[in-house]
């Protein structure tokens, strides 16, 4: 029995407790009182009839019809004259039935029974004794009395304790909710959020939440000295030293990463920047004056990134920047823009700076060497010109749905809900070669007789259009029906844009709430730019669903994620770390060292950590050795089949 | 040690006294049969919370009974009437205790040595009753007495050998029991005794709340402390 719940009864049970005892003393009180009445009454009721009757002067008739009279005017139950001998002269009683009998119950009147004696005085003539009379009231009255006083004490004292109850159960709640607030800290610790709560007034709670609040904030500054030793280890391992951009072989797995992904724009644009000449200006600059020109083009192109999610800068060799746009149609607007401010900027330096820059819009299905191809192309072109030049070669390639907008809707609409959809499943293998779980990306047959489509062929217009709620929704269903059939764990990722729809979380705690077997087994996972963007939808999001027994997990995890603020309120299960942080980590000692700096900081919130999109066997085993969870990507799918 | 005015040194030579006496009262009240109600050691008791010439008289009354309880009831009524008529003085109550109208027990009358008539009825009423003599024979009767020419409220004791035949009266005013008829003087009004409260008074009327506001009942408890 809770805490609470005894508390109550305890009070419940005194209050009742006080209540039938008062009605007892009372009730008990008022009958010794109304016993004593009685006798009283008959004791100088007989005394007076005796008096009266011994003035008669013997005459039977005359007492006779004093005793009547007394009888008839008065509340007796009997009154008796017996004569010298003992014998019954004259008689007056009331049989069964005679006089109205008491109001209350039997039960009552058995319980407080009302003894009298009866009242005897001598009665006399002159010297003659002849007899007594011997006088019972009827002590019905005293019942009646006695019965509603009860019962109006009893209604007082009911009402005086339901009152007491109301009281009694709002001074609990008060005490309550401390008690509560205290608990739901620590299960939120159990579950991985560390929270701190007001501190209650009750010395007792208070201490109790003054310890838990100093155990949160220790995490958080411990949480926070890692995160920073973390960025130290990441800029050792992914950035130019002296740009503080990525360094080629972090933007290429980055590129990599991003060309990858279902939830990215179909078209894509690349810019190469070139300071021309590097050579010369190094003869006749010297190093200190050209590593200010390679830090002020750096500074440029770096404001892209910082202020554009997703969007990916870096130093791909002495000279060379490379900047990739994650949006289509503004490739070559950059390009320009980017030159013109460098026009600005460089020659303050010294006039004989110049760059070149080469732009390219792509589709972004592409593979990377195309698009590296392709931007070197363009930018071997600007270089054929003199002074800052810029080359934008923009190929727009055909629209994979020539529908309009609104068609395009009805279609993936239609397709909804008539659940053309399948889930593909990708699996997560831990260290043995088991099966941690599967992600299922969903595919769309648009059409009823053309393919299942991929999510980077309807992505993007889903989100146009609004529709990733709906369809997060169905891909969370058919996942749940897979887990229904096969019981094995899946995990669905969720768009950003449907955390941003008003009904998505009830909705789905609702579908979730339906099948709470499969619900145990489902996964939901969110990009890690997610969690910093909307943290507290996040938050919500496993406030809501964790108790059912979903996981929550981040994706494409990565340095990103020391930004996450309250990272270690957030209440997750697992954290997918994204291809470009581990893809390469066996041949890099720094990059290593960074994924086992995130291992540590991860592994102290209690989370799972996986590695995404490995290719590399030698990356996998490098992963083991850091002592990771598990591992996916195109190594794990071939694994998986080869078994 | 009849001194009234005995004082502290002279107390522990009672309480030695009534060690003694009430080894002898025991030993003479084992062989006689007297009313089942009557406690002598308790009335030995009463008298020494009652005074010193209380203690002296509780033997002598004792011894009354004792006697009384042998005789047959119409003598017994001349032994007890004349018993209390010769030790007891007649003095109005506000001159004995100071009061209008105060009922005494038979010790507390012999302990003054005076009292008016309801305290001769009284002592010779539980006298009888202790010899042996029924309740129901017995009755306390309110007179008019008519006194040298005037009207004077007055208490007697009436003996009824049956229920309905002429009474006997015991009465202070007159040395002898005297058959009612003999008594021309004497008007009687209400009659009462303790009949149906007698028995159980020990036990029931102490503790009663309303006994003691009836002069009948109080007289009936504190008779009863004595041991009657």
């Amino acid at each position: 029995m809770s805490l609470m719940r005894q508390v109550f009864l305890l009070m419940l049970g005194a209050v009742l407790a006080a209540l039938l005892g008062s009605l007892a003393v009372t009730a008990g009180s008022m009958r010794q009182l109304l016993q004593t009445q009685v006798q009283v009454k008959n004791d100088d009721n007989a005394a007076t009839l005796a008096l009266a009757l011994s003035q008669q002067r013997g005459d039977p008739v005359l007492m006779a019809l004093l005793i009547s009279a007394q009888f008839d005017t008065g509340h007796y139950q009997h009154i008796i004259w017996r004569d010298a001998g003992g014998a019954t002269a004259f008689e007056r009683s009331v049989r069964n039935g005679g006089l109205p009998v008491s109001i209350a119950p039997g039960w009552f009147i058995a319980l407080t029974p009302i003894t009298v004696r009866p009242g005897v005085a001598q009665v006399s003539s002159g010297w003659n004794a002849i007899g007594a009379v011997e006088v019972q009231s009827h002590t019905a009255y005293a019942h009646d009395e006695l019965w509603r006083s009860s019962t109006r004490n009893a209604a007082l004292l009911a009402a005086v304790g339901v009152v007491a109850g109301l009281v009694g159960l709002a001074v609990l709640r008060r005490i309550r909710r401390p008690l509560d607030a205290a608990v739901a800290q620590a299960q939120a610790v159990m579950g991985g959020r560390f929270l701190t709560v007001i501190e209650p007034k009750a010395p007792e709670l208070q201490r109790l939440t003054r310890a838990m609040n100093a155990m949160v904030l220790r995490v958080k500054s411990m949480f926070e000295a890692q995160g920073e030793q973390l960025q130290v280890l990441r800029r050792q391992a992914h950035d130019d030293p002296l740009t503080g951009l990525s360094s080629r072989k972090h933007f290429m797995a980055e590129l990599a990463s991003a060309l990858s992904r279902d939830d990215g724009p179909a078209e894509a644009g690349l810019l190469l920047v070139r300071l021309r000449d590097l050579q010369g200006l190094n003869l006749r600059l010297g190093r200190q004056a050209v590593d200010q020109v390679l830090m002020a083009i750096a500074h440029a192109v770096k404001a892209y990134p910082e202020r554009v999610p997703d969007c990916l800068a870096g130093r791909l060799n002495g000279a060379d920047f490379a900047l990739w746009l994650p949006a289509p149609g503004v490739a070559g607007e950059t390009a320009q823009a980017l030159a013109a401010a460098l026009r600005v900027s460089l020659p303050t330096l010294d006039s004989a700076v110049h760059v070149a820059v080469g732009a390219v819009e792509l589709s972004r299905e592409q593979p990377a060497g195309v698009w590296l191809g392709e931007a070197d192309a363009a930018l071997a072109r600007a270089e054929s010109q003199p002074g800052f030049a810029v080359d934008a070669l923009i190929t727009r390639p055909a629209a994979g749905l020539p529908q309009g907008e609104h068609a395009w809707r009805a279609q993936i609409g239609t397709a909804l809900a008539a659940r053309r959809a399948r889930l593909v499943e990708f699996p997560v293998l831990d260290r043995a070669g088991r099966v941690l779980h599967l992600e299922c990306p969903l595919q769309v047959q648009l059409d009823a007789n053309s393919e299942f489509e991929p999510a980077a062929r309807w992505l993007p217009l889903a989100l146009r259009s609004r529709l990733t709620a709906d369809i997060d929704l169905l891909a969370v269903s058919l996942a749940l029906d897979a887990i229904g059939r096969d019981n094995q764990p899946r995990c669905i990722n969720i768009a950003p844009a449907s955390l941003l729809a008003g009904n998505f979380v009830p909705r789905l705690r609702e579908l979730v709430f339906q099948s709470p077997q499969a619900g145990r087994k489902l996964g939901l996972e969110l990009a890690e730019s997610a969690a910093i963007q909307h943290f507290d939808l996040l938050f919500e999001l496993g406030r809501q669903l964790r108790p059912l027994g979903v996981k929550l997990g981040l994706e494409h995890a990565g340095a990103g994620l020391s930004q996450v603020e309250r990272l270690y309120q957030a209440g997750l299960d697992y954290v997918k770390l994204d291809v470009a942080v581990v893809a390469g980590v066996s041949g890099d000692a720094a990059r290593a060292a960074f994924v086992r700096g995130m291992l540590v900081m991860l592994r102290s919130l209690a989370l799972k950590v996986y590695a995404e999109g490995l290719v590399d066997s030698l990356d996998v085993q490098a992963l083991w050795d850091c002592d990771l969870d598990g591992v996916t990507g195109p190594w794990a799918t071939a694994q998986r089949s080869v078994r | 040690m009849l001194d009234p005015d005995g004082g502290g040194q002279f107390s522990a030579h009672v309480r030695w006294r009534i060690a003694a006496l009430l080894g002898a009262g025991l030993l003479a009240l084992s062989t006689i049969s007297v009313s089942m109600a009557f406690d002598s050691v308790r009335l030995l008791n009463a008298a020494v919370r009652i005074g010193p010439r209380a203690v002296a008289e509780a033997p002598l009354l004792l011894q009354l009974i004792e006697r009384a309880a042998a005789l047959d009831e119409v003598r017994r009524l001349s032994l007890v009437n004349a018993f209390f008529n010769q030790r007891i003085s007649f003095h109005e109550d506000v001159e004995v205790w100071g009061m209008i109208d105060f009922w005494a027990t038979p010790l507390e009358a012999l302990d003054k040595g005076r009292g008016d008539c309801e305290d001769y009825a009284i002592a010779k009423y539980f006298s009888l009753v202790s010899a042996g003599t029924p309740v129901a024979k017995l009755r306390m009767v309110y007179v008019r007495a008519q006194l040298g020419g005037k009207s004077l409220a007055h208490m007697v004791l009436a003996y009824y050998a049956q229920p309905g035949a002429e009474p006997l009266i015991l009465d202070n005013l007159v040395a002898d029991v005297q058959p009612a008829s003999a008594r021309g003087d004497l008007l009687p009004v209400f009659s009462f005794n303790s009949e149906g409260l007698w028995q159980g008074v020990g036990q029931t009327t102490q503790g009663d709340p309303v006994a003691r506001l009836s002069q009948w009942r109080d007289l009936l408890a504190r008779v009863r402390a004595e041991g009657f």
